[in-house]
């Protein structure tokens, strides 16, 4: 009576997995060999599946221009057991007294920017910038500079709410001056 | 200038260990080009949903990068990037195997599956520009070595198969009847494909993802019994059989089926008899994300056997894909008791 009730315990365990999506049951065979699979290989490196597109010759374009790091390309704040990344160059002024505050401590958690932010704006200071002014194209308003160069807080820049980087401030090329002199 | 919707969902990687989503906290980039300029594009990044991106695209376009961070230990996965231009083509890449699996796409060494490519949005004026008329599809193959699961690999790392250029917008359906992932032994290779589709580069940015999807490949699983010699005869109780495993199918279910009489071929119609088949008193039942390795012993099964004479014994693993058998041993059963005897008397 066991032995029945186990076995029928199994082929139920065995049918539920061996049915797939379609609902008939599903083949069998002997597990396939390196052998085998060497010969249909074989077969099929003849047969292009790539054959119906323009083969292309050329360096392979996913080696550039690839996502680096997101650790390495963000500041990590830090305080409390919670973490926050923040792009690189997002940070406008770190003051000396809370250095500490910047770079992972062990054992914190990440959350999110705004939830971040909201729990420690006593020592966070965000300022709002344009994207030109991310893009280093147009200086961050005097007004804003002043208040943070006074500012005893961290200073993130963020557009929209959203750290984001702050470029250097781009450099205008010298205009070149052209003088025609003529002989008389 | 463009504002994007973003919909990109934070599907698990090839790590199991990715399923606690309270430990993982996901981060969308934005990266202008080309000035490089990097924001947050979204505060929250949920598993899945659609967003519109409130940084509008220069014309050199922008890189859309999904991140999700382990927290203990930290760690970071690149879960999906897509670059996307005023003038440059939108992809698709979807590969679906005969596993049913969503997580990710994956299927076995010795199996096929589908690759589906959309482009919309390919240009064909004489002064249209080049990157609008024409993108890259790029076939990648990697090893994750002996033993590998895939996590922290290194994709940097993988050999381009081969590169095609689309120039016609629309859904183009490319059928692999077997992976090329590299590896001694074809029916162990473990590793992945990826396909993915580039723009092309021009002055404004360089050649960038549009879309990318991967499989997964795992080895064909191998087994042995040993405990029970072919042809043996058992007179008494059955011995303790060993079931060696190797690389279990992450969705499989491993029985030791026995029948009367010698081998069968697999295709035998006696088969789907109804009470052909038994099942011995064991089996591995999987249902994860990597195969596994397992070495166990089996006593007591003595029951299985309802009456003597020549018995098949078959290790059997059902996947998506079938039932495979791994192993088989045939054996004579002999529990008839003969008393050869004389009485006598002396009467």
């Amino acid at each position: 009576m066991f032995g029945k009730l186990m076995a029928a315990a199994m082929m139920v365990s065995t049918a539920q997995a061996q049915n797939p999506a379609d609902g008939n049951p599903p083949p069998m065979r002997d597990a396939v060999t390196h052998d085998q699979l060497v010969l249909k290989l074989r077969e099929v490196s003849q047969q292009n599946p790539m054959a119906k597109l323009t083969s292309v010759v050329g360096a392979d374009p996913s080696k550039v221009n690839r996502p680096e790091s997101l650790l390495a390309n963000s500041d990590i704040v830090c305080f409390g057991g919670v973490a926050v990344l923040v792009p690189k160059r997002a940070i406008l002024q770190t003051p000396p007294k809370l250095a500490n505050r910047i770079g992972m401590q062990p054992g914190a958690g990440f959350a999110s920017w705004s939830d971040f932010y909201a729990a420690n704006r006593g020592w966070i200071t965000t300022v709002e910038v344009s994207r030109a002014q991310a893009e280093g194209k147009q200086p961050v308003e005097e007004m804003s500079m002043d208040h943070i160069k006074k500012s005893a807080n961290l200073i993130v820049a963020v557009y929209l709410g959203g750290p984001i980087s702050v470029l250097p401030p781009v450099v205008a090329p010298a205009t070149e001056i052209t003088i025609n002199t003529q002989t008389p | 200038m463009k504002n994007l919707i973003v919909h990109l969902i934070a599907t698990g990687l090839a790590a199991s260990g990715m399923a606690s989503a309270q430990t993982f906290t996901n981060y969308i980039r934005q990266t202008q080009m080309p000035s490089g300029v990097t924001w947050d594009a979204s505060d929250v990044v949920a598993n899945s949903g659609t967003q519109l991106s409130a940084l509008a695209i220069n014309p050199g376009g922008a890189r859309f990068d999904l991140w999700t961070i382990r927290t203990l230990p930290t760690t970071e996965y690149l879960l999906d990037t897509s670059y996307v231009s005023s003038y440059i083509p939108v992809s698709t890449v979807n590969i679906t195997s005969e596993d049913p699996y969503t997580v990710i796409p994956r299927t076995r060494a010795d199996r096929p599956f589908t690759v589906s490519i959309t482009v919309n949005g390919l240009l064909n004026g004489a002064s249209d520009p080049l990157p609008s008329k024409s993108v890259s599809f790029l076939r990648h193959v990697q090893s994750y070595g002996v033993g590998g699961t895939g996590v922290g690999l290194d994709r940097n790392q993988a050999s381009l198969l081969s590169q095609s250029s689309i120039t016609t917008n629309g859904l183009q359906t490319i059928q692999i009847t077997l992976n090329q992932v590299p590896g001694a032994d074809r029916a162990k290779v473990r590793g992945e494909e990826r396909f993915s589709v580039f723009s092309l580069a021009d002055y404004q940015a360089p050649a960038s993802q549009l879309a990318s999807k991967f499989i997964q490949i795992w080895p064909v699983a191998t087994g042995t019994i040993s405990g029970i010699t072919p042809g043996q005869t058992i007179n008494f109780l059955c011995p303790t059989l060993t079931i060696s495993l190797s690389d279990l199918y992450p969705k499989s279910n491993t029985s030791i089926q026995c029948y009367r009489g010698s081998l069968l071929s697999v295709t035998a119609p006696q088969r789907s008899a109804t009470g052909f088949l038994t099942y011995l008193p064991w089996s591995v039942n999987r249902d994860g994300s990597l195969p596994i390795d397992k070495l166990e012993t089996l006593s007591n099964y003595d029951r299985s056997f309802d009456s003597d004479g020549v018995w098949t014994m078959e290790l059997v693993t059902s996947t998506p894909f079938g039932l495979d058998r791994l192993a088989h041993v045939t054996f004579t059963i002999d529990r008839t008791i003969t008393v050869n005897a004389s009485v006598t008397t002396i009467d």
